[in-house]
């Protein structure tokens, strides 16, 4: 099975860092890779830790990244945010929520544990229809920029191996195991569908 | 669009020319995609491609109607992908327009039993929404149609199948099966006013009372069952992780949907909950535990959910929910509503309020919990709760299981009732499972009505925990410790995820298999030994070849203990070979690789009994292999073939298959045949034995005698048969071609056809022809068998007579000797006398065909023929005479037709020109030398008779003179007939008269008497013959009286005396008075005998050597 037979979903919550570190990493790689928040609000760090930055998803990079230069350029250049919104900015046009989302995948990757429950509870609140059925795999990525470096690489792994496997569906217990066995990582898992 | 059509069937060369029409460019593109799809080797493009004429069909009915059978012709296609892609295609036009459904219906039956897994869960996928949609279209319509009908009772069919599918080994598709189930049981059950309403829901009561094919209370009983198969599954101990997660998802939406079904969700999750399926990894826990506290949350938001809200709550605690989190999932008016409910509950039956409280959906196992459960939170004080503890203790792990900690949350509500009565509960369930507490008696009474996941739970227990209530439980969480201790030290054990090393996989299965096979006995103490042979064989079958190996090592130590195993893992081999069972995955899928298992195995297990030889019993565990194993193999056939050429069991053997296995008889029959010319004996008499008995079948009957009759055929040739010579006859390969024919390959062609020839006496004539162009060594070995069979077949054998009625030319001897052999013991019969007449009189004049019969002959016949039979060799002659004088053989009952003494007097007869002399001499004596035939009184007779013949016999007087020799006593007699010879003027004919004086010259002194009677002339011839007879008269004479001297012609008195000098008379009387002592006359006798020439040779008219016993 080729990279392109899996269509990916890369969810943290702001869509921001992780879920687009991975993106960029899958993409390059040539996967099938879409990424999206759940949170409520796109929020980034701010200069005080009682000040963050708060968005709209229908905020783009580009916008985001015009106010944060307009509010401390040489701040946001140190902490990295502004690189990571220049990389964002070329991926995709704005952050997206996973929530009203219409489009299907095989696999969704959760970042932290917390979206992964908003993932399966996202699941809980809609009817299948085409009972076509979505891997929910949550990887723990704490969220800064090396963390989240490393997280696409390791998802990255994990995506090369499903795509390898002839039959997903049949063979994500022992894939999954193996993969805890090598990355030393505690996942979670569920299925849920469309 | 009539136009449309038409272009369509145009060339796609003249579809160019309209391209400027819209609706032409669509076709065109359509056109392209396919051939493209159809030509292209890439699986990708064609999925793709199919996609992209769905997108363009999918405005146009039309146009969809008219290509759906061109992309319907992928769903043959080699790859799964285009398969899966066709799957699609179909669910989007169903989608589109459910009245396309019976067109495809087919199509999704044939991928529903697809070969790969992947299009088959695709499919079920596909049936999910289809069964869904159809169901929707034959509420709405307003009539059913036989289509409609048909295309129901085919999902039907479909359903059946998916739902049988749970058992697949395969993960993904019961995944999808799971959802399948789902929808069914949402779409067959009824709504509550509480469900939750989804757009495009449907339920039962949907479903119009007045359609017939699907029947509201049908329809709910099946999703009824649907559910409790379900909630098994859910329950099953070794159920996988996905499939769980997917399970427990299906059960939450159902409860939601359906609240009806709350209570059974909630106790599945609960069961869940006490006893995590053990093959879990760690992390794989964690997910179900993460997974289950969703659903529960989810479940506890549903307004239906109030009344397990306490079951929710302490449930969701255990899975490490903080307050808030189940707080924020309470509904805001919960607790308003649960109390005006709490308060109706307990105004109407406060009992059932109880019941509610608790278990709602009550199956009566859980009511025997209840009782448990309520007999334990009476004595559950903090006091009893600190000994369990401290009974405990002494239990616990040294080091603390790290799924435990893991997992492990701090009680919140320590020491609340209702923290109590929820211990009371986990320790109510496991002391049920093991049948203590008030509870269980009344649950071993109870039969429970339906099958339930409590039940299976229990059942669980007893098997999986049986010392479970040693573990004690305190009032700080130890139950959490109980269900997590439980699932870590069987994730120790189970790891199923983890691969192992292959070495230590290998190991690991092969000591598990030495496990079970050393089980037997107390697997027939436990009354499962066939569940074991079926097991064991069904390891044999289908693991590595190490387990193979120990297997087979176990069964070969003690095949004749173990005969019922090997053969059934001789069926399982078999069933692999023929397709019969399905082959897991991981088993190469080439063919030949299970015929040669199979084959493999049964030669060995037939070379290890062939083998040894000191097995006990060996012939009843080949046979019953041989006669019981599915199918017999080439190279088996051969083994056994081998093996008959060694040993008689193997005859026997292949004598069994011969007759219990007729499918295989005739190469089995070859072998035997082959073996009825082997080298030894004991071989080849078992098998001319089993054969004689086969040719009894009608339907072996001509392959038998074609094979002997073949045989019998190589006689022929001077050139060896190559059949005769290698290891299967027992007879070295090497320089057979410089060979001639001898004693042991001659027998070797003829055995087998001489044992049938007394069954089918036909094949008789065969071996006349045969006779005839054999070479002389060849025919003298067949009339030495040829005895025992002819014997056999007896004399009034139709066959035989006509055979020697017909006697080939060139095989008379073959008749002479069959003749004889039936006459040996037996007088003739009639039928055989007068065949044998018939032919000497009118074909073969040797007499010799007469000897066998002569005592069937008249006595006319037996006279003319005597001169001929007596020129045979001397012996023969003696057994022929032997024959009429029925001396020489120990049954005197038949009788000759002649008389030994007119036997004696026809050899006298016989003319002179026919019989030399001394031929007849030789036939005399051997008379003579009968004496038990030939009394004195007997020759007394013929003498008598022959007396009386004109002109007198030539060899009367010497058989007088014999019989004289052997009877002294005759002589009194004899000189009777001297005298009246002498009246008959005996002189005349020389050679009698010569005798006569002989006679005369032996029966001295008593032949003076009849000499004296002699006319002087003769008198005088007697003395010039026999000088010496006259002294002695003249003695004799003078001892006479004067008077008695007076009697005494002068004439004779002149020759005894002379003229000149009359003898002084000598007084020697009584120097002779008596008769010659037989001492002093047989050496005369044995030298009249020895004059005769003896040895003269034997005129014949054959070429052929004499029979036996005649040369």
């Amino acid at each position: 099975m080729g990279l392109q037979s899996l269509s990916i979903a890369v969810v943290c919550s702001s869509n921001m860092n992780r879920s687009m570190e991975a993106h960029a990493f899958l993409s390059k790689k040539g996967f099938k890779v879409r990424s999206f928040g759940t949170g409520d609000k796109v929020k980034l760090p701010g200069t005080a830790v009682d000040r963050p930055n708060v968005y709209d998803f229908t905020s783009t990079y580009e916008e985001i990244y015009q106010d944060l230069t307009s509010k401390d350029r040489a701040f946001y250049t140190q902490n990295g945010l502004l690189h990571m919104l220049d990389r964002n900015r070329r991926i995709k046009l704005r952050p997206e929520r996973f929530q009203v989302s219409r489009d299907k995948f095989d696999v969704v990757i959760t970042c932290e544990e917390r979206v992964y429950d908003q993932v399966i509870e996202h699941f809980e609140n809609r009817i299948s229809e085409e009972n076509a059925p979505v891997h929910i795999v949550n990887i723990d990525i704490q969220d800064n920029h090396e963390e989240a470096t490393i997280g696409a690489f390791i998802i990255c792994e994990l995506m090369t191996v499903m795509a390898n496997s002839d039959d997903l569906d049949n063979d994500i217990d022992t894939v999954l195991a193996s993969y805890e066995h090598k990355w030393n990582r505690s996942l979670l898992h569920s299925v849920a569908f469309y | 669009m009539t136009s449309t059509t038409e272009d369509l069937r145009r060339s796609s060369a003249a579809q160019f020319f309209m391209e400027e029409e819209g609706d032409q460019t669509i076709l065109q593109k359509i056109t392209k995609l396919i051939n493209d799809a159809a030509t292209t080797i890439d699986p990708e493009v064609k999925a793709d491609n199919l996609l992209k004429v769905y997108d363009l069909m999918k405005k146009d009915e039309v146009i969809l109607n008219k290509f759906l059978p061109d992309v319907m012709a992928f769903q043959n296609d080699k790859n799964a992908s285009v398969r899966k892609a066709v799957l699609h295609f179909i669910e989007e036009i169903v989608k589109r327009d459910i009245e396309m459904l019976p067109q495809l219906v087919l199509s999704i039956q044939t991928l529903l039993q697809d070969k790969s897994p992947l299009v088959q869960k695709r499919c079920v996928q596909c049936v999910t929404m289809v069964y869904r949609l159809a169901l929707q279209w034959l509420c709405k319509a307003p009539n059913t149609t036989d289509q409609m009908q048909r295309v129901w009772s085919m999902l039907n069919n479909m359903k059946a199948y998916i739902i049988d599918m749970v058992d697949f080994e395969h993960d993904g598709l019961r995944t999808q099966i799971v959802k399948f189930l789902e929808t069914i049981v949402v779409l067959q059950t009824y709504p509550d006013p509480e469900s939750l309403k989804w757009e495009n829901d449907f339920s039962l009561d949907d479903v119009p009372l007045t359609l017939k094919i699907a029947r509201r209370r049908k329809l709910e009983e099946e999703a009824l069952t649907v559910l409790d198969l379900m909630i098994k599954f859910h329950g099953s101990p070794h159920i996988s992780s996905v499939n769980l997660m997917a399970c427990m998802g299906a059960l939450t939406t159902i409860a939601k949907m359906r609240p009806a079904f709350m209570g059974r969700a909630i106790a599945a999750l609960e069961a869940l909950h006490l006893n995590l399926p053990p093959t879990l990894s760690t992390s794989q826990v964690n997910s179900v535990r993460k997974n289950m506290k969703m659903q529960l949350l989810s479940l506890l938001k549903h307004p239906s959910s109030v009344e397990y809200h306490t079951n929710l709550t302490t449930l969701l605690t255990d899975l490490g929910a903080s307050n808030s989190e189940v707080s924020k999932a309470l509904p805001k008016d919960e607790l308003k509503k649960r109390a005006r409910k709490a308060a109706a509950a307990a105004s109407e039956v406060p009992a059932k309020k109880i019941r509610i409280d608790e278990v709602a959906p009550a199956p009566p196992e859980l009511s025997a919990v209840d009782i448990t459960e309520a007999f334990i939170i009476e004595r559950l004080t903090p006091e009893l709760a600190a000994q369990l503890v401290m009974a405990g203790m002494t239990r616990l792990p040294d080091t603390m299981p790290p799924v435990f900690s893991a997992t492990y949350t701090p009680i919140a509500a320590a020491g609340t009732q209702g923290q109590i009565k929820h211990v009371a509960r986990l320790l109510a369930t496991q002391l049920n499972a093991v049948g203590l507490g008030p509870g269980a008696s009344i649950a071993s009474k109870t039969k429970p009505p339906v099958r339930s996941t409590d039940d299976d739970e229990e059942e669980e227990d007893q098997n999986v925990a049986p010392n479970i209530p040693t573990v004690v439980l305190d009032d700080q969480g130890l139950e959490d410790e109980i269900v997590k201790g439980h699932v870590a030290a069987k994730n120790i054990k189970l790891e199923v995820s983890k691969p192992l090393s292959s070495d230590m996989r290998e190991n690991l299965q092969t000591q598990a298999v030495i496990r079970i096979l050393k089980a037997q006995d107390s697997a027939i103490t436990g009354g499962v030994n066939l569940i074991r042979s079926k097991i064991i064989a069904s390891m044999a079958a289908s693991f590595g070849s190490k387990v193979r190996q120990t297997i087979m090592k176990y069964i070969l130590t003690d095949l004749r203990g173990q005969l019922n195993l090997a053969l059934s893992w001789m069926y399982e081999e078999y069933s692999f070979m023929q397709g019969f069972s399905k082959r897991a995955p991981t088993q190469s899928d080439d063919h030949k690789y299970f015929d040669n298992q199979y084959d493999h195995l049964i030669c060995t297990m037939i070379n290890s009994v062939i083998n040894n030889k000191e097995m006990k019993d060996r012939e009843t565990v080949l046979t019953r292999i041989c006669l019981e194993m599915p199918l017999i193999t080439e190279e088996a056939a051969a083994l056994l073939t081998r093996f008959a050429s060694m040993e008689i069991l193997g005859l026997n053997i292949i004598n069994k298959i011969i007759t219990m296995r007729p499918p295989k008889e005739m190469i089995f029959l070859k072998v035997l045949l082959d073996c009825t010319s082997h080298q030894s004996s004991e071989i080849r008499e078992t098998a001319i034995s089993h054969t004689v008995d086969l040719y009894l079948r009608e339907e072996l009957r001509s392959s038998i005698e074609d094979h002997a009759v073949n045989y019998l055929n190589f006689l022929k040739s001077k050139q060896l048969p190559a059949e005769l010579f290698g290891k299967s006859q027992g007879r070295l390969n090497r320089g057979w071609a410089d060979k001639s024919w001898d004693e042991d390959l001659t027998k070797a062609c003829l055995y087998l056809y001489l044992s049938l020839l007394p069954v089918n006496q036909e094949l008789i004539h065969e071996l006349a022809r045969v006779y005839v162009v054999t070479v002389p060594d060849v025919k003298r070995i067949i009339l030495r068998v040829v005895e025992h069979p002819v014997r056999a077949m007896g004399m009034d054998s139709p066959q035989l007579l006509k055979l020697v009625e017909d006697c080939p030319k060139g095989s008379e001897t073959l008749v002479t000797r069959l003749i004889h052999i039936l006459t040996d013991k037996a007088p003739p019969s009639n039928e055989l006398v007068e065949r044998v007449r018939e032919l000497y009189q009118t074909r073969v004049s040797d007499v010799r065909f007469l000897i066998p019969v002569l005592n069937g002959l008249t006595k006319n016949e037996v006279i003319a023929a005597l001169p001929k039979l007596i020129k045979l060799n001397p012996i023969v002659v003696k057994e022929v005479f032997n024959r009429l004088l029925c001396s020489g053989t120990e049954t005197e009952t038949y009788s000759s037709p002649i008389t030994p003494s007119e036997l004696l007097i026809a050899l006298h007869l016989i003319e002179p020109e026919k019989c030399e002399l001394k031929t007849i001499i030789k036939a005399t004596s051997m008379c003579f030398n009968d004496k038990q035939a030939y009394t004195q009184e007997v020759l007394a007779v013929v003498m008598q008779h022959l007396m009386e013949v004109t002109p007198l016999p030539t060899l009367l007087m010497r058989t007088v003179i014999q019989a004289l020799s052997l009877y002294p006593r005759l002589i009194g007699f004899v000189m009777n007939i001297l005298q009246r010879l002498i009246l008959k003027q005996v002189w005349r004919q020389k050679k009698v008269w010569e005798g006569f004086i002989k006679c005369c010259q032996r029966a001295q002194p008593h032949s003076f008497q009849v000499l004296l009677q002699l006319p002087a002339q003769q008198l005088e011839d007697v003395f010039k013959d026999a000088p010496d007879l006259k002294q002695p008269m003249l003695d004799h004479i003078l001892e006479f009286t004067e008077n008695q001297r007076a009697h005494i012609p002068q004439t004779i008195m002149d020759i005894l005396m002379g003229p000149s000098n009359p003898p002084p008379p000598v007084y020697t009387i009584k120097d002779e008075p008596m008769s010659p002592p037989s001492a002093h006359t047989r050496p005369d006798l044995s030298i009249d005998i020895k004059e005769e020439p003896l040895d003269d040779p034997i005129t014949t008219s054959f070429s052929q050597p004499a029979p036996p016993g005649m040369d």
